[in-house]
């Protein structure tokens, strides 16, 4: 009865999606670590001189020039060592989400920067502190030329998520290789595990390409 | 499990026993993403029937992991009957993935290239072939230029991943000593500070050519 042991490929794609809570959470997670490191780090970089700057610059440099996925075990296998013990899914959080927001820095002192020296002078002008202005007046208008490239960092941190698969935590990948390991129907498998992205990430691609010709200046990612 | 340094320092030879591979997959992968990103983008551009599909390819690329395109290459492709070694698995799977954002690389490089520059060498009677390899290319080549470095450091980050299919690069001598010593901080710690060394020594290799080639800074 070899035809009767093989799983039709809707219940692969129902197995594969029992890791979706796993993908899910590591990329909500990944957001929370992302948004305030780049909101963070892109405005230090921004108004700071000197040795700080080559601080941030310093934070931010290692974060860009690691890959992550040697992030990822360093983190996972290393920090054990020095008495931080982390759950699989902090670290991968962590990692992937500071890693995303990196990228995010860059746009954010990019738009800042992009921004038209008068808005500043105008808030001043008015009487804002230096603080309000960046509140009120800058941010907000950096944050609405962002968008577009945060969606397509956000992205690249559901497609990282795959990568949380290697330091043991269940998600869609995993779930696939687990799978594979009871069936054998690689085909099957590994055509769902694309397909499973692919149904995920596919809608939110052409959103974020809407989102940038409709703005008309979506600054292009450079990708992980 | 402390961390112990003398041990630390003394596996460094062994995981850059990997180096080498990773500097090759690099490369070639770097090559193969450029060849299929042009290609790409030449289909999208030879018939208006062709733009859709070729889009919903590139979209799709882009939409799904690397780890599980590598993952489908390695494991569907013998089912096939296609065998490679896990080397070419890998570097097939990293060109195939980036293809898909260098097609788009090379969209806004020949997009940025003034209408008037084309038209201008039609005016003046030069054939198709030569308007293109005269006069549009070596303009695109300076808008591209930039971009395609900043790829070339994101496929060198990518290469340990292809660890997950056994392809002997750093990583996956990292993997090697790991298993062989029970110990797995040191190693991992190893790595990602050899990798980090490596990609900044790539970022200023590539800066230095680009500067050198006069490529740094766009015409216009």
């Amino acid at each position: 009865m070899l035809l009767a042991d093989r799983m039709s490929f809707f219940e692969i794609m129902r197995q594969i999606y029992q890791g979706f809570g796993v993908t899910a959470m590591v990329t909500l997670l990944g957001i929370l670590y992302a948004i305030p490191f780049a909101l963070l780090a892109g405005v230090l970089q921004h108004f700071s001189t000197g040795f700080y700057r080559g601080v941030i610059t310093a934070v931010i440099e290692f974060w860009r020039s690691s890959p992550v996925i040697v992030l990822l075990y360093a983190f996972y296998y290393a920090l054990p060592a020095f008495g931080i013990y982390l759950s699989a899914i902090a670290v991968g959080a962590m990692v992937l989400g500071l890693n995303i927001g990196r990228y995010g820095s860059q746009s954010v002192r990019a738009a800042l920067q992009a921004l038209n020296r008068g808005q500043c002078e105008a808030g001043l002008a008015l009487g804002l502190s230096r603080f309000d202005v960046l509140r009120f007046v800058e941010l907000p208008q950096a944050i609405a030329a962002m968008i577009p490239t945060f969606i397509n960092q956000a992205i690249q941190l559901i497609k990282g998520t795959s990568l949380v698969s290697l330091i043991t935590l269940t998600d869609m990948t995993l779930r696939a290789k687990e799978i594979a390991e009871t069936r054998y129907d690689p085909v099957g498998i590994y055509s769902g595990l694309l397909l499973a992205y692919l149904i995920i990430c596919y809608p939110v691609t052409i959103w974020g390409r809407h989102l940038e010709r409709s703005l008309g200046k979506g600054r292009r990612p450079h990708e992980f | 499990m402390n961390f112990d340094c003398a041990f630390a320092v003394r596996i460094v030879p062994l995981v850059l026993q990997g180096v080498g591979n990773t500097i090759l997959v690099t490369i070639l992968s770097f090559v193969g993403a450029t060849v299929f990103g042009f290609v790409w983008e030449m289909l999208r551009r030879s018939h208006p029937l062709m733009h859709p599909a070729t889009q919903f390819i590139i979209d799709a690329i882009r939409s799904t992991p690397l780890l599980v395109q590598i993952y489908f290459l390695f494991f569907v492709l013998p089912c096939y009957g296609v065998t490679l070694p896990a080397l070419f698995v890998g570097v097939f799977g990293l060109s195939f993935y980036f293809s898909g954002y260098l097609s788009e690389v090379f969209k806004a490089g020949i997009d940025a290239v003034p209408a008037g520059q084309g038209e201008a060498a039609q005016s003046l009677g030069l054939s198709r072939r030569d308007t293109v390899v005269f006069v549009i290319a070596p303009q695109m080549l300076r808008n591209i230029a930039a971009p395609l470095g900043a790829y070339s450091i994101s496929i060198l980050k990518s290469t340990p991943l292809l660890a997950v299919i056994a392809v002997p690069e750093m990583q996956g001598s990292a993997f090697d000593v790991a298993s062989d010593t029970y110990r797995y901080a040191e190693p991992m710690f190893v790595t990602e500070i050899l990798f980090l060394i490596l990609a900044l020594i790539a970022v200023a290799f590539v800066t230095g050519l680009e500067r050198r080639l006069g490529l740094s800074t766009p015409s216009h």
